[in-house]
């Protein structure tokens, strides 16, 4: 029976939002984290002459072949979980293993994929994200990315506006026993006389872009759903991420030049989901700032009713 | 399909061990050292905190139950990243990169 292959860590409640459309639309689900192998989760893969990859991925709740699944929706799912007995050379043995077996089977299927991890992981980084953007024929900011203080400067005074500091990859962290985070900066005068750092590893500069509001577009498949985000302080003005409790949204339309770039974007890096951040001007022109393959959804299909869930639950059939 | 050659790590990639988010320690080093963005980093606000409510996970329905009688957790909880700077509550890492 066909099967959609659900890869996603236990805790990501949104992916029960899926499974749970997916199953009331009648749909055979089999759902897993890669926590579970090799554990709880047995591989048995068998390819031949006749077919390609075949046999069980079993649990000791249900069992799936691989040849029934039609579809995977994959969402960054943890490590495997290997017998502590291990030693670290057997376990990093043992990891690899685990990721070439059961991850090469998995990567190797021949089915619909919301979306194929490796797309969705060459798809994170932004300076990609940036130039697919501009190539699809969206706009963009003017961007730096240097470990050069004099670049900084220079490309301010190009500017010659105010520009903002953002991370290019994870902004999140821990120290001194603390999680922190660092949102986009509007950056100073008084930040551009110390770039002490700046040479330390590389760091994303953009021209600040005037917004009237900002835009949140779920892309899946074909369907884009777009909401928009208006901030209520100061602080969310220069990242809405940093005061959610601030923020006001309203299901919109998107433009279709911009509905264009956008769907030239995900065929070009083969992605069935994205979740597509743009400013919106005070004159209306959208500016997309970066499209993350794994975005957040739940919170803004509650916000605006927009059926995200439901989309989800169509393109993986 | 993208044609791009990868890590395999980027092919099938996972969370790494020990986390999505390394525990730490260490203090801020100097300025001559620490890159310079993370200075303005900052602890987030406890009291703007998503608080998730108990839940356990139920292999039958393939989704996370609660403790208690009413909705499934994933009906009364539509977070977005809103840590509270407790490491061990660290936010669910689908905003920006992965690694």
């Amino acid at each position: 029976m066909p099967t959609v292959l659900v890869i996603a860590a236990r805790d990501d409640w949104p992916t029960d939002r899926v499974v749970k459309a997916l199953t009331d639309g009648g749909a055979e689900v089999f759902r897993m984290d890669t926590a579970e192998f090799p554990q709880e989760l047995t591989l048995a893969g068998r390819l031949d002459a006749r077919q390609g990859w075949s046999g069980g991925l079993t649990t000791a709740h249900r069992a799936v072949d691989l040849a029934d699944i039609s579809a995977v929706y994959y969402r960054a799912p943890n490590p495997f979980d290997l017998p502590v007995t291990m030693s670290e050379p057997e376990r990093r043995f043992a990891a690899a293993q685990a990721r070439a077996g059961l991850g090469g089977i998995i990567t190797a299927l021949d089915c619909r994929w919301v979306s194929h991890p490796a797309a969705m992981s060459r798809a994170e980084y932004k300076p990609l994200q940036l130039a697919t953007a501009r190539t699809c024929g969206l706009a963009v900011p003017p961007t730096l990315i240097t470990n050069s203080p004099d670049a900084v400067r220079t490309f301010s005074g190009d500017v010659g506006a105010p520009i903002v500091c953002k991370p290019v990859a994870t902004p999140v962290f821990i120290e001194d026993d603390q999680l922190k985070i660092t949102y986009t900066r509007r950056v100073t005068e008084d930040d551009l006389d110390d770039l002490r750092g700046i040479d330390t590893t590389a760091h994303l500069f953009q021209a600040w872009v005037d917004k009237a509001y900002e835009v949140r577009l779920t892309a899946v498949g074909d369907q884009l759903l777009a909401a928009e985000i208006h901030a209520g302080s100061d602080a969310a003005h220069a990242d809405w991420r940093s005061d959610y409790n601030s923020l006001t949204y309203r299901a919109t339309t998107v433009p279709e030049p911009v509905a264009e770039g956008v769907r030239r974007y995900l065929s070009h890096l083969d992605l069935r989901f994205a979740a597509f951040d743009f400013i919106v001007s005070p004159d209306g022109e959208w500016t997309f700032l970066e499209a993350n393959p794994c975005g957040q959804w739940d919170w803004i299909e509650h916000k605006t009713g927009l059926p995200i869930a439901d989309e989800l639950r169509g393109t993986p059939a | 399909m993208s044609t791009a050659i990868v890590h395999p790590r980027e092919v099938f990639p996972l969370a790494p061990e020990g986390g999505r988010i390394t525990y730490s320690s260490a203090p801020p080093s100097a300025p001559d050292s620490r890159p310079w963005i993370l200075r303005f980093a900052r602890v987030p606000d406890a009291a703007h905190a998503t608080v998730k409510p108990p839940a356990v996970y139920d292999n039958e329905l393939q989704m996370s139950r609660g403790l208690y009688d009413g909705p499934l957790p994933y009906m009364q909880t539509h977070s977005p990243t809103i840590p509270d700077g407790n490491p061990g509550n660290p936010p669910p890492l689908d905003e920006g990169a992965k690694d």
